[in-house]
């Protein structure tokens, strides 16, 4: 009785993900995607959609060498398009990454800083 | 003291830059107000480094998604950077069902933005060219009388900056701004390309529900835009709805007969529909249109697999149309 049970919850579950499989097939074949045919049509060469199919990669491998999880790394790289993920493998390392108005604080500070001690300038009075 | 204070004063001027901008009187387009703040606008304050999340939760809330700073935190921050990329910003968009529109780099379009009632995220760079400061936050609104630009930024829940101070580090910024717009939603003052590009973002990140809703609506806006049609066909043919596709992709082709793309996913369609001497008429024209285009493999590829397929006998299942030679 148990084991029917069992057997018929493997059955749904089966014929669920069969169909789910199905219902995704259309967009898995081969039909050019409307960002693909953008990127192409400002493009002149077939270079950059070669770039694009390594840049996932290569993006994914650097961005785990800055610290990014690498189990939320999945979602993160299926959010953007083949050609941003070529511009930002190009160019992670001097893209800005907006963090906070903190590090202004910090920048005038050490300039201050650098000016007292090769004495520039004598603010920081000293006793 | 004098004399030794002169090159400090000298250096931090330097930092802070000093293009020249107009105040906002003088660059109001004619038509909007004097001065406008969406004091709705809800307000996260930053923690370090996480301006990034912040003001992207300020502007998914204000258009209806309810993500906090720390839903998106892990979606968007990069440790080695201390901060957030502007690709991610998009991105993270798109997985919470919003269209990121990146605006184009003029003020005019940012006031215009808040104009329609919605609060624009900006890149700014607090520092200089050479030693940037970049930092995220949500202008609410202006007054040009007062010539202030209104901000929600870092901790602080409204900022009150000169408008030519905003103006400069937006500029040293990049001039890169976006609003998350509800898909169907198309800014008064949109861009056809721009706005087509951005659902097509949405599409490439598998939301094709409300990239279908971003094309119906681009479509609505500007009928004899090509790419809105095409991607109504992808839409729809993700839907494996195949007369809507091909009466999509008809339309783009008829707007642009030299489009191979749209030529090979008709192909695509009319192959589904077991329609294949048609399928494969389309492909030697988009084979001939993708020769030396970054298209050339995906056509190539596509008429490999069409190739292979054999007719099944009950015939085309599409309605006669006359295909595109």
């Amino acid at each position: 009785m148990r084991f029917e049970k069992l057997q018929r919850a493997c059955v749904a579950l089966v014929s669920v993900s069969f169909l789910t499989l199905g219902m995704q097939m259309p967009a898995a074949a081969s039909v050019i995607g409307t960002a693909e045919a953008i990127a192409a049509s400002s493009q002149t060469d077939s270079l950059a959609a070669v770039r694009a199919a390594v840049s996932r990669d290569d993006v994914r491998a650097r961005l785990t060498g800055l610290g990014v999880d690498a189990v939320q790394l999945d979602g993160r790289l299926a959010a953007l398009s083949e050609a941003e993920l070529a511009v930002l493998a190009d160019r992670l390392d001097e893209a800005p990454a907006g963090g906070g108005a903190l590090e202004v604080i910090g920048i005038v500070f050490l300039v201050l800083m650098i000016l007292e001690l090769t004495g520039v300038i004598d603010i920081f009075k000293k006793t | 003291m004098i004399r030794a204070a002169l090159p400090a004063a000298a250096l931090l001027w330097g930092l802070a830059g000093c293009a020249a901008s107009p105040p906002l009187a003088e660059g109001l387009p004619t038509g909007l107000p004097r001065s406008i703040e969406l004091a709705g606008t809800p307000f996260f304050p930053q923690d370090a480094y996480q301006c990034g999340p912040a003001a992207l939760a300020t502007l998914l809330h204000a258009s209806g998604v309810t993500a906090t700073p720390d839903d998106l935190k892990p979606q968007v921050y990069v440790p080695g950077r201390r901060g957030s990329l502007q690709a991610e910003l998009i991105g993270a968009t798109r997985r919470h069902g919003r269209l990121p529109y990146v605006m184009p780099p003029q003020a005019q379009e940012l006031v215009a933005e808040l104009n329609e009632g919605r609060p624009v995220l900006v890149l700014q760079n607090l520092g200089a060219t050479r030693l940037p400061v970049w930092h995220y936050a949500v202008l609410i609104g202006y007054d040009a009388d007062r010539n202030v630009a209104l901000l929600r930024s870092d901790t602080r829940e409204r900022v009150e900056m000169r408008w030519q101070k905003f103006a400069r580090t937006w500029h040293l910024g990049g001039r890169w701004a976006i609003t998350t717009l509800k898909p169907g939603v198309v800014p008064e003052h949109a861009d056809a390309a721009q706005y087509v590009e951005a659902a097509a973002g949405l599409e490439a990140a598998g939301r094709h529900e409300e990239a279908s809703l971003a094309y119906d609506a681009a479509i609505a806006r500007w009928p004899d835009a090509p790419l809105a049609w095409f991607g109504r066909g992808n839409a729809a043919y993700g839907k494996g709805n195949l007369v809507v596709a091909a009466d999509a992709y008809l339309r783009a082709i008829e707007l642009s007969p030299r489009d191979p793309a749209a030529r090979n996913n008709l192909a695509q369609v009319l192959a589904d529909a077991n329609c294949l001497p048609e399928a494969r008429s389309q492909l030697a024209r988009a084979m001939a249109l993708a020769d030396g285009t970054a298209l050339a493999a995906a056509v190539a590829e596509s008429r490999a697999k069409i190739e292979t397929r054999s007719p099944v006998a009950a015939g085309c299942g599409l309605p006669n149309r006359a295909w595109p030679d």
